[in-house]
């Protein structure tokens, strides 16, 4: 369990914002920050990981004191347990893959990397310095580097948001196996509510510095709690009306899907906004697709 | 999208699913089956207002009371307008607890010789309502 | 021909290289990360030789060090130092002169990696010279390169300093930018064209070495 109720007085671009933070996460949780940028999500992580020191308040993890501005308490980012993926992923430049990979190690263990290696599809990689390496093959290998520490907390800015949909997609997958596989308390920064929606346990929504709504990813962003059970978030693409129906198309991660709607549901809606697409659990056909 | 307003009377469970019964108004009751329990959704509690939607393409006509149909949610109403397209038409009914919208086919509407003032049962399966705060 | 002035020479650079580098390294860290008030004023000092002129240098040097006041003579009677008209002299005086030359490109070095890097390390549980020796340094050969070739070769070159608190002594402080004055004065202009030849040949060596080096061209050798 994490206890963070800090302050911190930050200057950003549009100004002072003073951060005032008090949050709870269980362990094993995936929790997500979400905001605008300016909004103190990263120095949020940054206070986690002890590279920021509040101003004032006191972070506890598992009963153990992290931050304790009264007793003068702030324990080092190097006895925190926590894996750091920074957004330019902040890959060792002078070391290959596997080098990256090593130097994360507290105590050597080859059969834990090679497992990481493996799951993470890096086998190919290992020789290779960063510099050579594409987006998501860099994100991968940060990804990896920062299990290769055995953390408790790991701790994700922004991981996918330069990555091209395809990529990310499959690195929302492995984002979720290891958060599952390797028992880890997981804070991501995403703006992508897809990716929340099909993360996350929680949601924090930063504004300015403060939270002002947290719950599931449902509660915080869809207005309304429903019942169907086959539910989807995507992107409008294309609204055509076809007789007395409208035909709405709707971008789902990768998938084009259509669906019938009404005028009173068109009414408000356009192009390029976000939907949540729901059906009842009854509905959908099953097939099985031969590999 | 169809969608009235209700209170729930009943909610039968069985295993991880509910019947649930909403009542609409005095005489009209919505039952719809829903994999929730009491226990995994918060609003699944007798007496709470909820909100009952469901497609209009989903909407069945009947004109005879006496019909011997397994679909269960039945309200009476008066069709108010038609608009009609060449394959799919639109119906909008009067009923007791307000306008109520059923797509069906345009020849359905010939066959059944529906007009404007006509008395209609609009019927909706049991699995195709959902339940929403 | 008389070799001991280039010899000597060189021997000032080796000496003078190492030290800086051994002193540039915490120095330029430090730099690179500190915030403290004294930062301006210690970059100032540290950049002064390359606007005064060697010889204030010297002379202040040689008013310090020198036997007739109290703090040469503290140096030589508790540390044994004698700094004036001595290689050790020319060495401290060398250090102090070049300084720049070694402290900007390994500085400039380390504040163009992005503090991630170091981050990165800290939450991996490294400290921080583990990584300032693992991870900075490494990814900041060039900067060091540059830094030990430019202190060496100005080392070489330089001649006021010397001249002021080292004099003229054969084999101790006559390096070779002396001799070739020497020379000049007693006409041999064979001998200065000799020792002015060698200089010329070896700095320009160096120098374009350092080039080649950061324009890519040896990277790969290097690396």
């Amino acid at each position: 369990m994490i206890k963070l109720n800090v302050s911190k007085s930050l200057d950003s671009v549009e100004g002072k914002i003073n951060l005032r933070l008090n949050l709870q996460i269980e362990k094993g949780q995936f929790v997500t920050i979400y905001g605008e940028s300016g909004a103190g999500k990263t120095s949020t992580l940054r206070m986690l990981a002890g590279l920021l020191q509040p101003d004032d308040g006191e972070v506890y993890v598992d009963n153990e004191v992290w931050f304790n501005k009264q007793n003068n308490i702030d324990r080092a980012p190097q006895k925190r347990k926590v894996a750091y993926v920074f957004q330019d992923y902040a890959l060792f430049p002078h070391l290959t893959v596997k080098g990256n990979l090593e130097f994360a190690q507290t105590t050597k263990d080859t059969a834990y990397l090679e497992e990481l290696i493996l799951k993470m599809e890096l086998g190919e990689l290992i020789n290779r310095k960063p510099a050579t390496l594409s987006g998501g093959q860099k994100q991968r290998v940060a990804l990896a580097r920062a299990l290769a520490q055995k953390p408790e907390i790991l701790l994700l800015d922004e991981p996918l948001a330069a990555l091209d949909i395809k990529i990310r997609l499959k690195l929302q997958e492995y984002l979720r196996q290891i958060h599952q596989e390797y028992n880890l308390t997981t804070i991501l920064i995403s703006h992508d509510l897809g990716e929340i929606i099909k993360l996350s346990d929680r949601v924090f929504v930063l504004e300015k510095g403060q939270i002002i709504k947290s719950g599931s990813p449902t509660e915080v962003f869809v207005d309304q709690q429903i019942s169907g059970k086959f539910k989807f978030t995507g992107e409008v693409t294309k609204i055509e009306k076809q007789e007395v129906v409208y035909i709405v198309t709707v971008l789902i991660d990768q998938n084009v899907v259509k669906v019938i709607a009404q005028e009173t549901e068109i009414n408000n809606l356009k192009i390029g906004d976000k939907v949540m697409v729901a059906s009842k659990a009854f509905n959908p056909l099953i097939y099985k697709i031969d590999e | 999208m169809n969608r009235f307003s209700g209170k729930i009377s009943k909610i039968e469970v069985n295993g991880s699913l509910s019947l649930v019964t909403v009542a609409a108004s005095e005489r009209i009751t919505i039952k719809t089956i829903i994999i929730e329990t009491p226990e995994t959704a918060a609003y699944l509690k007798i007496g709470n207002t909820i909100q009952v939607l469901f497609k209009e393409t989903e909407v069945v006509l009947g004109l005879n009371q006496k019909q011997a149909i397994s679909l269960q949610n039945r309200i009476n109403g008066t069709i108010i307008q038609i608009e009609k397209g060449a394959l799919l038409s639109k119906v909008v009914i009067d009923t007791e607890i307000g306008s109520l919208v059923s797509v069906v086919s345009t020849e359905a509407i010939k066959e059944l010789n529906l007009e404007e003032n006509q008395e209609v049962i609009a019927m909706i399966k049991l699995n195709e309502i959902m339940l929403s705060e | 021909m008389d070799w001991a002035p280039i010899i000597l020479t060189f021997k000032l650079a080796l000496v003078t290289t190492v030290i800086l580098l051994l002193l540039s390294i915490p120095l330029s860290y430090w730099l690179s990360i500190s915030k403290s008030r004294f930062k301006p004023v210690i970059e100032t000092l540290v950049s002064m030789p390359l606007v005064l002129p060697p010889t204030v240098l010297g002379f202040y040097f040689l008013l310090a060090f020198s036997p007739g006041n109290s703090f040469g003579v503290w140096l030589n009677e508790w540390l044994g130092l004698k700094l004036v008209f001595s290689f050790t002299g020319l060495v401290l005086a060398s250090v102090i002169y070049s300084l720049p030359f070694m402290v900007h490109p390994i500085q400039s070095g380390l504040e163009s990696l992005s503090t991630t890097l170091s981050e990165a390390a800290y939450v991996m549980g490294k400290t921080k010279s583990q990584t300032l020796f693992q991870v900075l340094l490494p990814n900041i050969k060039p900067s060091i390169l540059t830094g030990i070739v430019l202190a060496f070769a100005h080392t070489v070159g330089e001649f006021g300093v010397v001249l002021m608190i080292g004099g003229n002594i054969p084999g101790q402080t006559k390096v070779a930018s002396i001799a070739i004055y020497d020379e000049v004065e007693a006409m041999n202009y064979g001998a200065a064209n000799f020792y002015s030849i060698v200089l010329l040949v070896i700095t320009f060596s160096i120098l374009l070495t350092v080039y080649l080096v950061n324009g890519g061209y040896l990277k790969r050798f290097w690396k």
